[in-house]
């Protein structure tokens, strides 16, 4: 711990600082903005304009679009995204000004100016917003019956908004590829497509990988990948979420499931020790995919390919019931009797020394505080810790370390004054709170294994005792990212999967057979802990906000080049704090990446 | 229960003129009576044969329809206003849907209109046939009752050929109908009428000179014009007072102002004026189905604005336009603008209101319905006290309780 100092000029943020979830910084797809956030940004100049009649006092830098955003005035796009550059493609936030009387100007492309008064409901502009429609649908096939777009798509909703009229096309529409294979997660349909070059740029811009481009012109152009070369960024999925139609499609999610039938619920990936801000899409017990939620300070509106597919930990391979016995003799006994027999197990060894605690950096701080409880309990010998092995790592979100919780667990021990070693040592018991990191032959010698896990494996074969831990999208918590971020999780898939409970659960239940006390919800796990550690004084966990807070004391000294970082004067200079009335969830300000 | 307190020393027991110890009897009439339609329940406070005092009960038919329209798009409150008045639903999604359309401010298209006036009536003929056979079944003259379900029986045969179903309708639509008259549909309406009418006559003959009938009928459940207007009546039972009041003609809406029809008028206000006039009410609405029948211009039933109305199949099958404005229509329904209207229109039983609070959020923010038979049936027991327990269930009938409208 003593290593995380806090940087000289590392800004402090007070807990519960409101500003943290915003809107759109026009800036962000800037040339310069797009390298990270090594400069601090200027104070910002703000200007007054006017936006159909009503006075909005905008960042000097916003163009058109986000300064009427700021009053909730729509003004549609396809192509424009605040995080990438300008291309003028799609020809829909033309709107008015005073600047050129009688003319129309790309909102997206002409920045405010002090006066500039902004016209975006004239004849004129409504004409035009109707004329891109019906040209942007010349092609467009009759897809939304098959489509995965269907009910998020910006086509249906401009349509009805902007559009609604019958088609005035008498000849066939182009057929283009209807279904190219881009890359392990993404393919493409190219009849679907309407050009909007929002992928080509991202890859260029935020991957920097640039793999896609635009080939053909005129109504033949389509965009392709480079011979021998599939779009295997790891970042790759984004280009799905910010396709605005039904082209791109996220290879893992086509098919599964209807969008309007899944629940948006926000958590955070547990892929690395990142920690981007995520979105779980569930029905029932089932999460179906995971979608970037906006944090600037963390994965601004973006995630990682690995993180994306993350949650399929959380659906397949489960332990399902709890269980007794290894082997032939394993039996599913229900929570009780698990809980009965993993006392009974327990007891002869309580205070007698022998007894290991094994807690995952897999595990929520809430876990990791019951665990630390009932080894206190039983006067544990040995403390450990492990995870799943690091793996790759770059300079803008992706971490080596494939932990959610590898800091939090460091600042629990710290609480509890626990020493975390790095091996479970051979021990006469071992209680495992979740089993990630551990393998079949570190438990060689063990003569009594309990385990709280997630999935089924090699290592949940040998437990006397498993009992199913929820995953942490099924459950409440708090995780530390790597920089030091506290991040709270939520039940955001609703439905009970079997026996499954919160690994704090699981041990404060042993804890009461065994005649102590443990918490009774995550929020009292939290508060045993706050009351511990120097870094939490006085925080509750319903005062976590959505997008956590900072804990200077563990920010790092070395930043990846990219890596988004706390920076409360990039707030400052963004736009309204909260979705603007009249904006729909999913839209750029208020949230999601769409 | 009232009871008198009878002193056993006031008479003379053994003297011939001696009162009888009497004392007042309550009953209950339904809910599961046949003659209460199955629908109400009255408290009937009796002395001897005489009602001194009646209490309706109503509920057995709740249905919740305000809160139910809340959490229903625009679309899904339609069946729910067909079943308001069961039995003349043409007229209920009529007036339900004016109100959408006003709020939106769009205008159904030339033919819809007629359509619309064209079931309505036939709607209206149904309703009053139902209560005329009623009438005539609960006082012993089953014949009559099976000559006006013959006649209603054609007419829903036609409804079902037009809409789809004999009663649940959903026939209506914003900016027009659902269904145009299928091939053939005219003529075979144009060969059925006769017979309706030729059953109404029926009726006519074997009620309305009848001696038995009209001792039952004539004089009983009397009320005055001025009466009625403090209870709030409308339609037929407010005209048999002899008020003018019809609003087809004191407002009239869609194209009633084309058509050429008399609107009845009773004199006495009692059952008999009531009956009456149902059947005169059956001819004029035969009078303005001809004539909706021979000026009806061809051209679409529904209006091409698709952010209201359902896009042709053809188009949702064929075109990307099509099958997006079917998707949104469909999922998440239409956008009505923020307002609150008040609309009324003349159903079979009087002034049909439909007071309609939209907050433009895609679907009603409330709904609330002046039903034509909630005020009169709380004159009921205005209208029975002091009438014999007989003569009670002819004047319930006359006025045509219908309870999904009652008690919505």
């Amino acid at each position: 711990m003593t290593d995380h100092m806090p940087p000289p000029s590392a800004p402090a943020r007070p807990p519960g600082d409101p500003s943290a979830s915003g809107a759109v910084n026009t800036a962000g797809g800037q040339p310069g903005a797009a390298k990270g956030q090594a400069a601090i940004p200027a104070p910002p100049k703000m200007v007054k304009v006017v936006v159909d009649g009503t006075e909005v006092e905008a960042d000097s830098r916003d163009n058109l679009i986000e300064a009427a955003r700021r009053i909730g005035v729509a003004i549609p796009y396809f192509c424009y995204h605040p995080r990438l550059s300008i291309a003028g493609q799609c020809r829909m936030c033309l709107v008015e000004t005073s600047d050129a009387p009688g003319r129309l100007v790309p909102g997206c492309q002409v920045r405010v100016k002090e006066g500039l008064k902004i016209t975006t409901n004239s004849p004129a502009v409504k004409d035009n917003q109707r004329g891109c429609m019906e040209f942007h649908l010349i092609n467009h096939p009759v897809d939304c019956a098959i489509c995965d777009q269907s009910g998020e798509c910006k086509l249906q909703d401009y349509y009805m908004e902007y559009d609604h009229q019958p088609s005035r096309i008498r000849t066939y529409k182009l057929n283009k590829p209807k279904r190219e294979i881009f890359g392990p997660l993404v393919v493409y349909d190219a009849e679907r497509c309407i050009m909007c070059t929002r992928c080509v740029r991202f890859m260029d811009e935020v991957a920097k990988e640039p793999q896609l481009a635009v080939v053909q012109r005129g109504s033949h152009s389509l965009i392709s990948t480079f011979p021998g070369q599939p779009l295997d960024s790891k970042y790759s999925g984004n280009t799905v979420d910010i396709c605005p139609v039904g082209a791109l499609l996220n290879r893992d999610f086509r098919f599964q499931s209807r969008v309007w039938f899944v629940n948006k619920s926000p958590t955070v990936c547990t892929g690395c020790a990142n920690g981007c801000n995520v979105y779980a899409e569930s029905r029932g017990e089932v999460i179906y995919r995971l979608l970037p939620r906006r944090n600037e300070e963390v994965n601004q509106v973006w995630m990682c390919d690995a993180g994306r597919l993350s949650y399929h930990a959380s659906n397949e391979r489960r332990l399902e019931w709890a269980r007794i016995g290894r082997g032939d003799g394993a039996e599913s006994v229900g929570p009780r009797l698990a809980i009965e027999k993993a006392v009974e197990l327990l007891k002869p060894l309580q205070g007698q020394g022998g007894v290991g605690i094994y807690v995952s950096a897999q595990c929520t701080n809430e876990e990791a505080v019951a665990a630390f409880q009932l080894g206190a309990h039983l006067g544990a010998q040995r403390y450990s810790t492990g995870g799943v092995p690091p793996g790759d790592s770059d300079d803008f979100l992706i971490r080596a370390d494939k932990n959610p919780n590898t800091n939090g667990l460091r600042l629990v021990a710290q609480a509890f004054g626990v020493k975390l070693e790095e091996s479970v040592g051979r021990l006469k018991g071992l209680i495992a709170m979740r089993t990630d990191g551990l393998s079949a032959n570190s438990l060689q010698g063990t003569e009594l294994f309990i385990a709280v896990a997630q999935n089924e494996s090699a290592v949940s074969a040998l437990a006397d005792v498993a009992l199913p831990c929820q995953s942490v999208y099924e459950q409440e918590g708090t995780l530390v990212n790597w920089y030091g971020r506290l991040q709270r999780t939520w039940a955001s898939v609703a439905a009970q999967r079997a026996d499954a409970a919160a690994g704090w659960s699981w041990a404060s239940r042993i804890l009461g057979g065994l005649g102590g006390a443990g918490p009774g919800n995550a929020a009292e796990a939290f508060a045993a802990l706050a009351q511990k550690s120097p870094h939490l004084q006085g925080l509750t966990f319903d005062a976590l906000s959505e997008d956590g807070m900072v804990l200077e004391e563990l920010l790092p000294r070395d930043w990846p080049a990219r890596a988004p970082r706390p920076s409360p004067a990039a707030h400052s200079v963004r736009g309204p704090q909260t979705t603007p009335p009249g904006m729909k969830v999913g839209d750029e300000a208020s949230g999601g990446s769409r | 229960m009232t009871e008198q307190v009878l002193d056993p020393h006031a008479h003379d027991p053994l003297s011939l003129d001696a009162e009888l110890p009497s004392s007042l009897m309550t009953v209950n009439l339904g809910p599961s009576h046949p003659a209460m339609h199955g629908t109400v329940r009255l408290v009937v406070t009796l002395d001897g044969e005489t009602i001194v005092e009646a209490i309706p009960e109503i509920g057995f038919l709740h249905r919740g329809f305000s809160k139910s329209s809340e959490n229903s798009t625009w679309h899904q409150v339609l069946p729910y206003t067909d079943r308001l008045n069961y039995v003349s639903p043409i007229l209920n999604t009529t007036g339900y849907i004016m109100g959408v359309e006003k709020l939106i401010g769009i205008k159904p298209t030339e033919r819809a209109e007629y359509l619309r006036v064209l079931g309505g009536e036939i709607s209206r003929i149904c309703d009053h046939l139902t209560c005329v056979g009623a009438i005539g079944l609960e006082l012993g003259a089953y014949t009559v009752f099976l000559y006006a379900i013959e006649a209603r029986e054609l007419l829903w045969d036609r409804i079902a050929e037009l809409t789809g179903a004999r009663v649940t309708v959903s026939w209506t639509r914003i900016s027009g109908v659902a269904t145009d008259m299928p091939p053939g549909w005219e003529q075979r309406l144009r060969d059925c009428l006769p017979r309706v009418l030729e059953l109404t006559n029926e009726i006519d003959t074997l009620l309305t000179r009848n001696r038995i009938f009209v001792d039952r009928t004539r004089g009983i459940g009397v009320i005055s014009g001025e009466e009625a207007i403090d209870w709030g009546f409308t339609g037929p039972c407010l005209r048999a007072c002899g008020v003018n009041y019809d609003v087809r003609k004191a407002h009239p809406y869609s194209v009633y102002d084309r058509m050429d029809f008399e609107i009845p008028l009773g004199s006495r206000g009692d059952t008999y004026d009531r009956y009456v006039l149902r059947l005169e009410e059956i001819r004029q609405s035969h009078k303005i189905v001809q004539q909706c029948l021979a000026q009806m211009p061809p051209g679409p039933i529904i209006g091409d604005d698709w952010r209201y109305a359902l896009p042709p199949k053809k188009d949702v099958f064929g075109s990307i336009e099509g099958v997006m404005a079917h998707f949104k229509l469909i999922m998440e329904g239409i956008q009505v603008p923020a307002g609150e209207v008040y609309v009324y229109t003349e159903g079979a039983n009087g002034e049909l209101g439909f007071h309609i609070v939209s907050n433009g959020k895609g679907k009603p923010y409330a709904i609330q319905v002046r039903a034509p038979g909630f005020p009169i049936l709380s004159a009921l027991a205005r209208l029975i006290k002091g009438h014999a327990v007989a003569d009670l269930i002819p004047i319930f009938d006359s006025i045509n309780m219908i309870g999904g409208e009652v008690e919505q």
